[in-house]
């Protein structure tokens, strides 16, 4: 039995030490908000916050956890920076598919959570590694703005009639 | 000029009967069985054919006798050498394209004396030159275990090299200048662990195959044991005690991690062929072996090595870096640093800790310090893809993914980035690579 830390609660899990995070969330706990993408750490779409550190559970054993809490796109609007991101995206409707989604919610909110104002040179280099297949990028970029800053972007401004 | 003739008749049978006489005493046999240093993970009491694994593993013999994806223990991998290519062997019990037919007497004198059963010389790609070092026991006990295998019916592919490397015979000669046949001899003078440690260095893992530079005649240079060297585009690094070119910085346990796990903290990650060391063999090693090894490994006399490497742990890039963000540098490539952001950053980090696991850091390791990014290069084009104790340890390879332009902007990128030095791979040289 391991024993595992997710979104404040303690979950018993009877698993193999080399099974990755992402099949525990999903096919044991049910927590499904979280994605299969690649299965390689290639594309983000899996990322959770390990001790707030962003990291990829498709490729992340349940051995290496540890005690460390985990956080899952379920509970990330319980943060102050995954709320900002979370409200962002509605305002800015950053998204057209979903699927990646999670993952880009989970990356923002770990750059904020370390680099409150960031520029778009550090937006594109923490961001690099969570892909989108319908290119939200733009959208994306401009969502963590928007909660960074608290004030509107994008289409909202064009709306409003106001200059941001 | 009669008188000169004569002289030259009664000289030329002379020298020729000194030459034989040196030829063969150069190549004579050490007729001594060897005695082994008990090894922990292979006690003399165990069964011979659980000893015989244990030793086939030390020795790493699959390494080169398998091809990727082929059947184990088969034979057919290519060695890519300077004046041709030559093929691994069927080492399967089969008797007609294995070594079924071998006695004892011709599987002894095969692995100790690179002479196999037909009486020709083998190419010390086969490493006789270190396994020459293993007691008959060890050796029998090898192939006790290799006679257990499932026969495999693989003929042996012909090698693929011209005159006069193709000319076995000639082997002879090198063996008389490189080759000295002998058994380990333990020294009364150092503690069991420590003849442990050697007998399994040299005579088993021949860790010296590819750490110990090669003189003119490519034999193994006695001088400068373990000092480093090149191969298949590989650094295999300089692993003396030497505390700035070598490992004599690392503590006992950071050794011991390396060779169990092919990872140790904050200095490196084995990729390429020490990867596959580490998988097919040093993590099957029993911790008492392991500690014995890196007892040795401590008293290789120190060497400052070809090229030598001084890892910068403090790199100006490292410093001014985070986890999620690289920090400004306006000295860096954009190109090198786009496709780090693109490919690399998720994964290894723009500080390089490693998100997933430790076996993803860069920093303080020799490979992102060494200006050549030889093992940068390598590992871009080819990835990672090993086994260690229940743990996938992967990274793609990137070969397809990116040009010869872009793999050299990379990798100078992660020179300067990680280690703080001026990166000299050019397109060229990753073409080789690919090549290799």
């Amino acid at each position: 039995m391991t024993v595992l830390r997710i979104n404040g609660e303690d979950h018993d899990v009877d698993v193999p030490p080399d099974m990755p995070l992402l099949w525990v969330l999903r096919d044991v706990i049910g927590l499904t908000g979280t994605k299969f993408g690649c299965g390689i750490a290639q594309c983000g779409a899996c990322t959770v916050h390990l001790a707030g550190k962003p990291v990829r559970s498709c490729q992340l054993p349940v051995s290496v956890i540890g005690g460390n809490e985990i956080t899952t796109i379920e509970a990330i609007g319980g943060t102050p920076e995954g709320k900002r991101v979370q409200e962002a995206w509605l305002a800015l409707d950053v998204v057209q598919c979903g699927y990646c989604q999670s993952g880009q919610i989970m990356s923002a909110a770990a750059l904020l959570a370390q680099t409150p104002q960031p520029t778009d040179a550090d937006i594109d280099a923490a961001m690099s590694g969570n892909i989108c297949r319908c290119a939200t990028y733009v959208r994306i970029r401009e969502g963590i703005h928007q909660a960074a800053s608290g004030r509107p972007l994008g289409l909202q401004v064009i709306v409003d009639g106001e200059r941001p | 000029m009669k008188k000169r003739w004569k002289r030259v008749l009664i000289a030329l049978p002379v020298v020729l009967v000194i030459g034989a006489g040196a030829y063969a005493w150069l190549n004579r046999t050490d007729p001594a069985d060897g005695k082994a240093p008990s090894l922990a993970g292979a006690p003399p009491s165990s069964d011979p054919v659980a000893r015989g694994e244990y030793l086939t593993r030390a020795a790493d013999c699959i390494a080169c006798h398998v091809t990727p994806g082929g059947k184990p223990f088969a034979g057919g991998l290519a060695f890519k050498l300077p004046f041709g290519t030559i093929y691994s062997s069927n080492i399967t019990p089969d008797p007609d394209t294995g070594i079924g037919r071998y006695t004892d007497e011709e599987f002894v004198r095969a692995v100790r004396e690179g002479i196999r059963r037909d009486g020709k010389h083998l190419y010390p790609a086969f490493p006789y030159t270190s396994y020459t070092e293993l007691s008959r026991a060890d050796v029998l006990a090898i192939k006790a275990y290799l006679f257990t295998l499932p026969k495999v019916r693989q003929p042996n592919r012909e090698n693929d090299i011209g005159f006069p490397f193709n000319q076995r015979w000639a082997m002879g000669f090198w063996n008389a200048a490189f080759f000295r046949s002998h058994r380990f001899e333990p020294d009364a003078n150092r503690s069991e662990a420590w003849n442990r440690g050697a007998y399994l260095a040299g005579a088993l893992a021949h860790c010296g195959e590819c750490h110990t530079p090669r003189n003119i005649g490519f034999a193994m240079s006695k001088g400068s044991l373990l000092a480093g060297e090149t191969v298949n585009g590989w650094r295999a690094w300089n692993i003396t005690s030497d505390a700035t070119h070598g490992i004599g910085a690392w503590p006992d346990a950071a050794v011991a991690q390396y060779l169990s796990t092919g990872h140790a903290d904050g200095r490196g990650t084995a990729g390429g062929p020490m990867g596959e060391a580490v998988d097919h063999s040093l993590q099957y090693l029993d911790a008492a072996d392991i500690s014995a090894l890196v007892t040795w490994l401590r008293t290789v006399p120190a060497k400052e090595g070809k090229d030598p490497v001084v890892v910068d742990a403090g790199a100006p890039g490292l410093r001014a870096s985070n986890e999620l963000l690289p920090g400004s540098d306006p000295s860096a490539s954009d190109m090198g640093r786009q496709l780090f952001a693109g490919a690399c950053a998720s994964c290894h980090q723009w500080n390089g800790p490693g998100r997933q696991t430790p076996q993803a850091g860069l920093a303080g390791t020799r490979g992102v310090n060494d200006p050549s990014g030889a093992n940068v290069v390598g590992i871009i084009l080819e990835g990672v893809s090993m086994r260690v104790r229940d743990q996938d340890i992967y990274m793609p390879a990137f070969a397809q993914t990116f040009n010869d332009a872009e793999v050299a902007a990379l990798a100078n990128y992660v020179v300067h980035h990680f280690g703080g030095k001026a990166g000299t791979v050019t397109p060229a040289e990753v073409a080789k690579r690919r090549a290799e």
